[in-house]
């Protein structure tokens, strides 16, 4: 090579570095513009997607916008990568050329986030679905709808009802939180779900004949059920065996993380008269601050990290998901890590939970030590971790005693003695075992599945009124007013039948719980303490004042 | 200009002929076939990973909280923050490509016989310290990998016997993976190891001048083709071609597949599959080949012998007839160390 041809060869190579040098001043430019929110964010739609994007534009535009807001648009995840399925599976079609299904279940999400799906498969959230064999699922299948569809009483003027779906209340509203048993419609009638096929342990069904059965439309579409889909059920049972959906929380087709991290996403089902979480956080300082300095929560963060992306207020996802500077910014999809009470049940009990993730009931200390796998208290460290961004660690200590003296008030004073006094009303035969057919029973249910969990709900996040007016104080009404006089009431009815000695064992728990002396101002009176209140009413606002 | 000169002249003892003289050193004529020069490109990433390795220093932080984020940030946060991690992660990669070709080269063309054996092991030095800077480098993006990389690598130090647990305590910092760990390998990837590849590269240099670069001649050249022909400007634009090629090289490399990110480290949750890094896969690959002692002490006698080739080969030639027995052994270990890599990359597990 000449001198010549190498000076021209260097000039080329030179202008092409330079080039090259160009080229990355604008990606940089490109990628701080979309950062700085200029310019949308460059979606690539993958080869295999373009069609699926392309018809589904004009049938549904609404899921196309909201999937190009993703991040997955951004990263070239499209269509088929999450509803793409192999043919052997169950509710799989072939749809325009590609193998898809309508349900995406966390098996398929797992495919690129297996390590969120594990966590989430270990959580109480994926036991959702367990509910449809609860006394919660009785009340929506049977009290409120019926086992059967039956047959309307009477004409409705503008509908052609020839049949009532008894199991509505249920489809409509405690699957829609706690997830349905996705099923598809059988040949024979019948809904053919994940118990019929039986799929193995890649989610394909082994019971070939359940297979056979399925009703498909002329293109070979498998036909759901419609009372167990549509359903975005944090539990969900779906027909691979996978359980829950991870877009209970992460709304399909933008699975925008900003939602994730917004109360407003745990309140579609965190909320009500039996487990006001949404409301409780709302009453809260927490939930006064986030209203109040929400447009300083950098909510659209990457990793959105307590301590080093905000720090102005939290959230749910704040204290029990998302991670924060002390543990190194690590997420948990299983929001139980940071539980150490559960206060679903009628008496609340310590989150010392086993291999397996079931809570540790043995009262014999070694047995427990042996199978605690994660202590309650470990849970609470790593709440603890979160509240110390804000608070020291006294502060936080203290709390956790009002919290727990509070808990185990209530289940000393009213759970305990309420399970026992219905436990003894059923061992002597005074109520039937079935639920809800007598009003003691719905009695206690109000006490501990409302009243009783509003109080602890409350006391748990720092919301004094639901504490107390919305649950100490209604516990104690429906306790005294109620559950006492209508079980005394029960116990006079057997003694009108001639059954003494039941009527006899059961008043011996209800007199040996009154005679404890936490009761005992209800039956003896309270006349010395109600003066000492009168006094010192008197002393503050004159005489004559009450309260 | 001239007052320029002058001034410089004053107070440099050199002239400008001595100094034309000084650089102007006459180049062998083989070295007009490219594959020749290329001795010089591992001298030029050097220099690129100098320059982006400052740039990267300026935000890393070499401390297991922090490491993970730093990388984090300088990859999202930082202007051309990716770009300058993606070609100083290419110019590494591309860094021991180089070095691993070069001596190729020069074992096949046996340049390193008397008397230059001193510079094969010169040679065969900068190879292992571009190998430990690679290793280092990596175990400071703190991820899942390269944390468990850098486990298992001092696991198996520690299987050497005698002074296995005295080096895997030196290059751990105690009896495991702890806080002082990472800055150990932060000051041998960002001092130590720099500072001692340029004291050998000058002694490589050194020696080259001292010797002269080995000279070939070839069957094709026409008669009266001179022996050798200027450094400059002629052998400087071959340099600073392959000097641009690289930069395009690297730009291309950098945009095109940036470096990536994996999870952050988790001490307590070892991955499904561990594996280090490409160059390392023939050692890998031969340790689970033969577990434990046995496996570390013959890839110690191999380490050795490539070492001590130029001697055994001086040998090999003056006690048998073997004359090319030194391209016999290099193909069968070209072969084996390209087979076991590709083996490695294939198997999962």
């Amino acid at each position: 090579m000449t001198l010549e041809t190498k000076r021209i060869v260097i000039a080329g190579l030179g202008g092409l570095f330079l080039l090259s040098l160009v080229l990355v001043q604008w990606m940089e430019t490109a990628r701080k513009a979309e950062e700085a929110g200029i310019r949308p964010p460059h979606i690539s739609v993958p080869a295999s997607s373009r069609e699926c994007v392309e018809c589904h534009a004009e049938e549904n535009p609404g899921i196309i916008a909201h999937w190009e807001g993703s991040t997955h648009a951004e990263k070239g995840v499209g269509c088929v990568e999450c509803h793409g399925s192999e043919r052997e599976e169950a509710d799989s079609y072939l749809h325009h050329g590609a193998q898809i299904a309508t349900v995406v279940t966390p098996r398929d999400c797992a495919r690129c986030h297996d390590h969120e799906a594990d966590e989430f498969a270990q959580s109480h959230h994926a036991a959702g679905g367990n509910i449809l064999a609860s006394l919660d699922n009785f009340l929506a299948e049977t009290v409120e709808g019926a086992r059967m569809a039956f047959n309307p009483h009477s004409p409705t003027p503008g509908k052609a009802v020839d049949s009532v779906e008894g199991f509505a209340s249920a489809f409509s509203g405690c699957q829609q939180c706690h997830g349905s048993k996705v099923a598809l419609q059988s040949s024979d009638g019948g809904r053919i779900t994940v118990d019929d096929l039986a799929p193995d342990a890649d989610g394909r069904p082994t019971n070939l004949d359940a297979v056979g059965r399925i009703v498909r439309d002329e293109n070979g579409r498998p036909l759901m059920h419609a009372g167990t889909w549509p359903n975005t059920g944090i539990g969900r049972l779906n027909l691979d065996g996978s359980r829950g959906s991870c877009t209970a929380c992460h709304s399909r087709h933008d699975f925008s993380p900003r939602r994730a991290r917004q109360p407003e996403n745990c309140g579609k089902c965190h909320l009500g008269p039996d487990h006001p979480q949404k409301e409780v956080y709302e009453e809260s300082k927490h939930g006064i601050a986030y209203r109040d300095l929400r447009d300083d929560m950098n909510l659209d963060a990457d990793e959105w990290v307590l301590g080093e992306d905000y720090a102005a207020a939290p959230t749910c996802a704040t204290c029990h998901m998302s991670g924060n500077i002390r543990n190194g910014g690590r997420v948990t999809h299983d929001p139980g890590e940071r539980i150490s009470w559960t206060n679903r049940p009628a008496v609340s009990l310590v989150m010392d939970t086993d291999v397996n993730h079931r809570i540790v009931t043995d009262t014999d200390p070694a047995t427990r030590r042996s199978l605690i796998h994660d202590s309650a208290e470990q849970k609470r460290d790593r709440m603890k971790e979160v509240c110390s961004h804000c608070h020291t660690d006294d502060y936080v200590n203290s709390f956790y005693r009002q919290y727990d003296d509070l808990v185990i008030l209530y289940n000393e004073k009213f759970a305990k003695p309420g399970l026992a006094i219905m436990g003894s009303l059923v061992t002597n035969g005074l109520r039937t075992p079935t639920e809800f057919d007598e009003e003691i029973e719905w009695t206690w249910f109000y006490l501990w599945h409302h009243e009783g969990r509003r109080a602890r709900h409350g006391a748990s996040m720092m919301a004094p009124d639901y504490t107390h007016w919305h649950g100490m104080y209604e516990v104690a009404e429906r306790f005294y007013m109620e559950l006492i006089p209508q079980a005394r009431e029960m116990i006079q009815h057997a003694r009108d039948e001639g059954r003494q000695a039941e009527a006899r064992a059961v008043e011996a728990v209800i007199d040996e719980i009154l005679a404890r002396p936490e009761h005992a101002w209800f039956e003896e009176g309270a006349e010395a303490q109600a003066a000492r209140i009168r006094e010192e009413m008197e002393r503050r606002y004159g005489r004559g004042q009450q309260n | 200009m001239r007052v320029v000169r002058r001034w410089l002249g004053e107070r440099l003892p050199v002239t400008g002929r001595q100094f034309r003289e000084l650089t102007n050193e006459p180049v062998p004529y083989h070295l007009k076939r490219w594959w020749f020069a290329l001795g010089g490109t591992p001298a030029y990433l050097f220099i690129v990973q100098i320059f982006t390795g400052i740039l990267l220093a300026f935000y890393y932080e070499a401390s297991p909280s922090t490491a993970y984020e730093s990388v984090e940030f300088i990859t999202r946060e930082v202007s051309f923050g990716w770009y300058i991690r993606s070609v100083h992660k290419w110019a590494a990669t591309l860094m021991i490509v180089t070095v691993i070709l070069h001596q190729i080269r020069v074992f096949f063309t046996g340049a390193y016989r008397k008397p230059r054996e001193i510079n094969w092991l010169v040679g065969m030095c900068l190879l292992f310290c571009t190998l430990l800077t690679g290793f280092t480098g990596y175990s400071l993006v703190y991820e899942q990998l390269s944390f468990w990389g850098a486990t298992v690598g001092a696991n198996i130090t520690d299987t050497v016997p005698v002074i296995g647990g005295f080096l895997k305590r030196m290059m751990l910092g105690g009896d495991s993976y702890n806080q002082a760990t990472l800055s150990r390998f932060f000051i041998l990837h960002a001092a130590i190891l720099p500072v001692l590849i340029v004291f050998l590269i000058a002694l490589h240099i050194t020696i080259i001048r001292l010797q002269g670069v080995t000279e070939f001649r070839f069957k094709d050249e026409e008669e009266g083709t001179p022996k050798t022909f200027n450094f400059f400007p002629d052998h400087l634009y071959t340099e600073l071609i392959i000097g641009l090629v690289l930069m395009v090289l690297l730009s291309t490399l950098a945009t095109i597949l940036p470096a990536t990110l994996g999870p952050p480290a988790d001490p307590l949750q070892t991955p499904e599959v561990i594996k280090p890094e490409w160059f390392f896969y023939v050692a890998f690959r031969w340790l689970k080949l033969f577990a434990g002692t046995a496996a570390v002490l013959s890839m110690g006698f191999i380490v050795f012998v490539m070492f001590a080739w130029p001697f055994i080969d001086g040998w090999i030639r003056k006690h048998t007839r073997f004359q090319e027995a030194s391209v016999w052994v290099g193909l069968v270990g070209a072969l084996t160390i390209i087979a076991m890599t590709v083996w490695e990359a294939m198997v999962r597990h």
